[in-house]
Formats: structure tokens, C-alpha cells, sequence
């Protein structure tokens, strides 16, 4: 995790009890990270921080890149983005009203089921978007 | 990508003016893909390019040059051989005033000369234009990474300084091309 988290220790803290909360709800959530949306790790459920890095800045590329076909597309902002494949999924989500600007990063293997996913995750980013603001 | 168009890529630090360069020289609205800066220890600006840029420039004999932008920051590698697969050519900016430009100099050369395969041009920026003693250092560190490039000093707000970035990189290619008809 990067020296000067945009977040207080406390929003951390918190942010990575939510991501734990997703865990244990959720079948099949192999890791997940809450990044910013300029890429940087801000919580995450991951061991490997090297993997985690990688995890925030692919994540933040992803939202980013989303967001410029959503509004290309003209269908607004981009609040979701769904990788599947055979063995898992990957999903990654704004978490709504977050300052600085948040995304969720979450993946999961083929124990998950794509509607629990989403609805966990949605769930996850709207009490990170409560505690957050909560704390700020 | 038809064949009368090619692609050429702007690449180099956070902060060099690779999304500004797009924007001066694309003849249609850029996609730009920047979102909110929380590293402004690194640099102090607003924004900043977290997937991609990319404009367009049509020609007058119909032909085009899709112009595309990497993100900056080293943590966004993994963008750039995405972006660079099939670029004609890469133009490589520099921030002068940074402390760390020699180094960047460096990262950026090896991670997209492709040995010196590729064509290459690099614009300095916030540099007096008359700094030719930076710019000879700069090309005496090419040099002795036997990559023979042109060195500019450009303002990337300026339309006509990002167009001779451009023109000098046709050039380059061209070159390139005529080289390889001989061999």
C-alpha cells in the first residue's frame, strides 16, 4: 500500500472491514481491492502487494476506460464493468459519491454465481460510500 | 486499420503534455480517459490519464494518423504494449524542469525503441528554447544506447511545436521504410 493513502488510517481500516464483510458473504471472492481512480491500492483482501498494485492500476485503467465508451455510447456514466471467463470473473464498480473518486475491484472463480457477485459488490460499495462519508 | 492509415504513439512521464499534444493536433473530439490526480507529490496537476488517449488527424490525400496517448505513470505499464502493438512510430515527451528526466529518459527508450527499431523522436518540454547544452546531453545519452534520434524542444500548447514532433516522426518512418527496401 502506498505511503500517502488519500484516506485517514480509521477510513482504511473501516474500508477493509466492508471488503471482509464481501468475503465472508459472498461465495467464490478470491480477492479484492479498493483502489483509487488514478490506480492506486487503497484496501484490499489481498496477501501479495505486488499483485494487489497491479490488481488498482489494471482496475483503474479498466473504470477509466469504460467510463470514455459509456459516454462514446451515450449512455451516461459507466457505473459497473464485467470480465467473465470459463474459471471466474472480474467486476469493477465505482463506489458512488466517494472524494477522492473510488472504484471496487473484485474477482472471483467459478464458485461464484454473477448475480450474487454484483448484488455482494453493490452492496460493499454503498456501505463503503456510507462509512466513508461518515468518516470524512 | 486501412492501409493508407497508421498509428503513432505519444508516450513518456506523468506530466509531459501527452494528452494536451493529442488534443492540440486531433481533428475529431479525443477520447480521453483521465480521472481525478491523488499523486500530486509526483505532480501537481488536476487530472491524469489512467487508460488511454487517442485522436485522429485526417490527411489531405485522404489517408489519416490515428494518435494514440499512454498513461505516464509507471504503474499503468501494462497499457503500454497494448498501445504500442502496431504504432508506426512513438514520440517520446520529456519534462525538462524534472528532476528525474535523465532517468525517464531511459525507462521510456528501452521500454519503447524496441532497440532502435522503431522510430523515435523526443520533445523536451519547459525548456528555454535555446538550452541546446540539455538537449546535447540528452542526445550524447541517446548515443551512447547507439539510438541516433531527433531532439526537439517543443511547448506542446503550441499546435505548430506538436506538428514538427509529428512531421519529423514521418520523416523517421520513411527513412525506415527506404532502409529496409534497400536491405
Amino acid at each position: 500500500m502506498k505511503d500517502r493513502n488519500p484516506l485517514s488510517d480509521s477510513a482504511v481500516a473501516m474500508a477493509q472491514k466492508q471488503l471482509h464483510i464481501l468475503q465472508d458473504s459472498t461465495p467464490g471472492i478470491t480477492s479484492a481491492v479498493l483502489l483509487s481512480s488514478d490506480g492506486f491500492e487503497i484496501a484490499t483482501l489481498e496477501n501479495d502487494k505486488g499483485k494487489a498494485s497491479r490488481l488498482a492500476a489494471m482496475g483503474s485503467s479498466l473504470a477509466a476506460i469504460s467510463s470514455a465508451i459509456a459516454k462514446e455510447a451515450g449512455i451516461s456514466e459507466c457505473s459497473r464493468m464485467i470480465v467473465e471467463s470459463e474459471e471466474g470473473v472480474v467486476a469493477v464498480m465505482k463506489v458512488p459519491n466517494s472524494s477522492p473518486p473510488l472504484a471496487l475491484a473484485v474477482v472471483a472463480n467459478d464458485a461464484s454465481k454473477l448475480g450474487q457477485l454484483i448484488w455482494g459488490a453493490k452492496n460493499c460499495c454503498a456501505a463503503l460510500s456510507e462509512s466513508l462519508k461518515a468518516a470524512s | 486499420m486501412t492501409s493508407n492509415e497508421f498509428k503513432i504513439l505519444f508516450t513518456g512521464p506523468m506530466g509531459a503534455g501527452k494528452t494536451t499534444a493529442i488534443t492540440q493536433l486531433s481533428d475529431q473530439v479525443c477520447v480521453s480517459t483521465d480521472v481525478v490526480n491523488t499523486d500530486l507529490e509526483q505532480c501537481n496537476k488536476e487530472m491524469t490519464t489512467a487508460g488511454l488517449d487517442y485522436g485522429y488527424i485526417s490527411l489531405p490525400d485522404g489517408s489519416g494518423v490515428r494518435l494514440y496517448g499512454t498513461p505516464g505513470q509507471e504503474r499503468f505499464q501494462f497499457m503500454w504494449p497494448i498501445l504500442a502493438n502496431n504504432a508506426a512510430g512513438v514520440i517520446l515527451l520529456l519534462n525538462g524542469e524534472h528532476p528525474d528526466m535523465e532517468a525517464h529518459l531511459d525507462l521510456y527508450t528501452n521500454a519503447f525503441s524496441n532497440n532502435g527499431e522503431t522510430p523515435l523522436v523526443i520533445g523536451i518540454g519547459r525548456i528555454s528554447s535555446d538550452d541546446f547544452a540539455r538537449i546535447d546531453r540528452v542526445t550524447e545519452k541517446l548515443a551512447a544506447k547507439h539510438l541516433f534520434v531527433p531532439v526537439i524542444s517543443v511547448d506542446v500548447r503550441e499546435c505548430e511545436d506538436v506538428l514538427l514532433l509529428v512531421e519529423t516522426l514521418l520523416c523517421q518512418i520513411e527513412a525506415n521504410e527506404m532502409e529496409l527496401m534497400q536491405v
